[in-house]
């Protein structure tokens, strides 16, 4: 029983770490309309700057955050204003950008790997030793840490999408292109602003990671495979969807390691993502008349 | 020959076509006439399987083609123009053409290891179509070079190069000069004196009542009334359902 | 010295001409936005190592490698037939993941990540394949054999009906042919050349582990294609050579290995973005991606 309970426990940390790369992923895409693969190197870049700023140079703890999801917003509003925005004046498809968006995760990779070279590197700040016991499973405080910020997080993003006047257009724009912009809402504002929204919490993402995980450059490409197979559950698009939709990966990949090795453990997400694209692409609570990619 | 009963389809709580009936008969020109939103392309699309039917049966030839594929629909024998220009546009014309002709082209082990083989008599039917359409002079240049006027005839007679036994036509005039618009009607009564049965929408009501044999309208997704053009033409309530209340 | 290193760059570029080729047939002519193709070359090197290493002769395990890569293609083909664009995209990336994972982690089989050593030199029966120079000529005389095959293919009728899928599928089907048993034939072709070309590595380079065939490996092959032109042969051919030329520079300038592999990354990533962004239609094609 104590298994179970820390497996549990195991899918909803690894959960809200998917969640919160879903959630700056699910926004870009709710206005932008195509995959921005790339967002999981922006995590990697988050994580890496944080670990220069503290661990290398020494600054304040406080100040490294702090300039480190501000530095992950600009590299956000940097990559649609010099690539997706050129492109998207020459009316590219979703799938040319997706196209750029995989070659630039690529790049902006192997930049990562060429400065900081290929050994992981850890940042301890919050030593996460001590544990606390929950019905016999333990969880230690760091990762209670995390699971509390990523829930505020999500809390503050709904009050921000459903309150302010940026959230609000952002939605309008989501929902209707050509009557947000009849309404007067510049919708190539709309897009800047959410990659600019979406990357700081791929910064906040990174930093909890980084305090949690080793860092290694690759990282990225795992991490946006699972926000994105979270989004896709929980219907792309949909924000809160696909929160949902990343914290049941998490559970669903924990449990499956019962039954396949635990080097599976990344596959076991592509098979569920496999699964979702063929059978329901709408995702778990997408509309079913979903006028995406299939005939 | 084509026969609808009772089929509705229902876009996220609009019934677009809601009940729908009606009868084709073979070696006629029948136009589907209607305001905008009647459910007339939606109806297009469910009798070529484009998109399934909710309820309701479609027979073509007393056999039940409901929601089949759409390329066993096509096999049934109806062949379909889309209103929208859909030629393939990194393609010449006369491969445009040629494709529609028939399907010894998909045969994968064939095309690898036969001699590419000779099309003269199908290269043959393409310039006799071309000839048919006035445009011979078009026949090498790739389908994204032509006016939009070229691009639909080129799709007409794609669409009737495809063997069938049954055409439907949405909106073959929508958008073209006048005279090609004569020249369209011609061809279509020349296949019908051939023997063709045509099912056609079109919005241009001179065009439309010149050359049906019956006319049928829809509104709001069933069909309102049915007959020859000139009954439908005095008929009080198609000018309703035209003009609204 | 000198001539060997010429003699290594054509046998990689031969390998990479493979490749890229039959990508070419079903990105560019058949439009199927395959990120999986790298799964299908570590498919080819793995079948092909696995049976000459168990004792089956070469000539039988190279051809296996491209027949169990096309069943893996028409098997992925099948079961993503209905899926477009940036989705099936996604789907075919995944594959890469899959097989990747199971070469990693199936140790049985692959021996994981110690990868598969000791790999035999071709054994044609009346001749063996000792010396690279001679491996240089088999493998131009397959990759012409690909571009031939490949080409027939294209210029057939058959070809004219991928190329029409690629520009509208509805409409091809409207006009009464079975799209999914085409895009399954050419995934499949696609995966049997994508499997001889991994088989062509596995014997070259004599091992294999799991990190040659990495999902960012995809990155040169797609920029060769896309950078030499949607449905041009001719320019996928003149740009494996110059893409795989490219960073040689490198090695010259006298970078540690550890610099060069991100270095060229960056160099092929970077065009690629490039000419995604200013020139999409690449440097030969007719045909702009949509």
């Amino acid at each position: 029983m104590s298994i179970f309970i820390q497996l549990l426990l195991n899918g909803l940390i690894a959960g809200a770490i998917y969640a919160l790369v879903a959630a700056g992923f699910s926004l870009i895409y709710s206005t932008n309309k195509f995959i921005h693969f790339a967002h999981g190197v922006v995590v990697t870049f988050a994580a890496y700057f944080l670990y220069l700023m503290f661990a290398v140079l020494g600054i304040n703890f406080c100040l490294s955050v702090i300039f480190t999801i501000i530095c992950a917003g600009l590299l956000g509003w940097i990559i649609n204003e010099f690539v997706y925005k050129t492109m998207r004046k020459r009316k590219a498809s979703s799938v040319i950008l997706l196209i750029a968006s995989v070659a630039l995760l690529i790049l902006l990779e192997s930049l990562i790997l060429l400065f900081f070279g290929p050994s992981v590197k850890t940042i301890n700040f919050l030593e996460g030793g001590i544990g606390v016991n929950i019905f016999g499973a333990m969880i230690t405080s760091l990762q209670i840490v995390i699971i509390f910020i990523a829930i505020i997080l999500f809390f503050g993003l709904w009050l921000f999408m459903k309150k302010t006047i940026l959230g609000k257009a952002m939605r309008a724009v989501s929902n209707n292109k050509d009557v947000a912009e009849i309404v007067g809402i510049s919708s190539k504002q709309i897009y800047a602003w959410s990659f600019i929204v979406g990357s700081s919490i791929a910064g906040i993402a990174g930093v909890l990671i980084s305090m949690e995980q080793n860092l290694d450059p690759v990282m990225g490409t795992n991490l946006i495979i699972k926000g994105f197979t979270g989004s896709i559950i929980g219907g792309i698009g949909s924000v809160p969807g696909a929160i949902i939709g990343a914290f049941l990966l998490g559970l669903v990949e924990v449990l499956g390691i019962w039954f396949l090795p635990s080097g599976y453990k990344d596959a076991i997400a592509f098979i569920v993502l496999f699964m979702f694209l063929i059978f329901r692409p709408q995702g778990i609570f997408g509309k079913k008349d979903f006028s995406g990619k299939i005939i | 020959m084509l026969e609808i009963k009772k089929i509705s389809k229902d876009f996220g709580g609009v019934k677009a076509v809601n009940n729908c009936s009606f009868k084709v008969e073979p070696n006629t020109i029948t136009a589907l006439i209607g305001p905008n939103g009647a459910g007339k392309s939606t109806l297009f699309n469910l009798i070529s399987s484009v998109i399934k039917s909710d309820t309701g049966k479609i027979f073509f030839d007393k056999k039940d083609i409901t929601n089949l594929p759409p390329e066993k629909v096509s096999n049934a024998g109806i062949s379909r123009l889309f209103q929208k220009a859909r030629l393939f546009e990194n393609l010449t014309v006369e491969d445009n053409l040629l494709l529609a002709l028939d399907h010894t082209d998909t045969k994968f082990w064939f095309n690898l290891f036969c001699k590419t083989p000779k099309q003269t008599d199908k290269i043959q039917k393409v310039e006799k179509m071309l000839d048919m359409l006035g445009m011979k002079k078009t026949k090498n240049m790739f389908a994204k070079d032509l006016s939009y006027g070229q691009k639909r005839l080129i799709e007409l007679g794609r669409t009737i190069l495809n063997p069938h036994s049954f055409l439907m036509l949405d909106e073959p005039v929508a958008g073209v000069t006048p005279e090609l618009r004569d020249k369209i009607a011609n061809i279509l009564i020349e296949l019908k004196n051939q023997g063709e049965t045509i099912l056609l929408i079109e919005h241009d009501m001179n065009f439309t009542l010149g050359i049906a044999d019956r006319v049928i309208v829809l509104d709001q997704g069933s069909v309102l009334i049915e007959g020859t053009p000139k009954q439908i033409k005095n008929n009080k309530q198609v000018l309703k359902a035209y003009l609204g209340e | 010295m000198l001539s060997a290193y010429i003699i290594h760059l054509l046998i990689l570029i031969g390998i990479y001409l493979i490749l890229c080729l039959s990508l070419q047939l079903a990105l560019g002519y058949t439009g199927l936005l395959n990120l999986g193709h790298i799964a299908f070359y570590a498919i080819g090197a793995y079948t092909s190592a696995l049976l000459t290493l168990s004792g089956v002769p070469f000539i039988v395990s190279f051809l296996m490698a491209g027949i169990v890569s096309a069943l893996f293609g028409y098997l992925l083909a099948f079961s993503t037939n209905k899926l477009k664009g940036d989705y099936l995209a996604l789907a075919t990336l995944g594959f890469t993941f899959v097989i990747y994972a199971i070469a990693l982690n199936w140790t049985d089989l692959t021996n994981g990540a110690l990868g598969l050593a000791g790999i035999p030199k071709p054994d044609l029966g009346i001749l063996q394949i000792k010396s690279n120079a001679f491996y240089l000529f088999f493998v131009s005389i397959t990759a012409v054999f690909s571009y031939l095959i490949i080409n027939k293919i294209v210029k057939s009728p058959f070809g004219k009906v991928l190329e029409a899928i690629r520009d509208d599928e509805l409409a091809v089907r409207i006009l009464g042919k079975n799209t999914f048993k085409i895009k399954n034939y050419s995934l499949a072709v696609s995966a049997f050349f994508a499997g001889i070309a991994g088989s062509l590595y596995a014997h070259y380079i004599t091992f294999i582990d799991p990190s040659s065939f990495g999902f960012m490996q995809i990155i040169p092959i797609l920029s060769i294609v896309i950078i030499g032109g949607i449905a041009s042969l001719r320019g996928t051919v003149l740009a494996t050579f110059v893409l795989v030329l490219l960073p040689e520079p490198l090695r010259f300038i006298g970078f540690p290995s550890s610099v060069v592999g991100p270095v060229r990354q960056i160099i092929y990533a970077l065009m690629l973005l490039l000419i995604l962004m200013y020139r999409p239609k690449g440097f030969y094609g007719k045909v702009s991606l949509e």
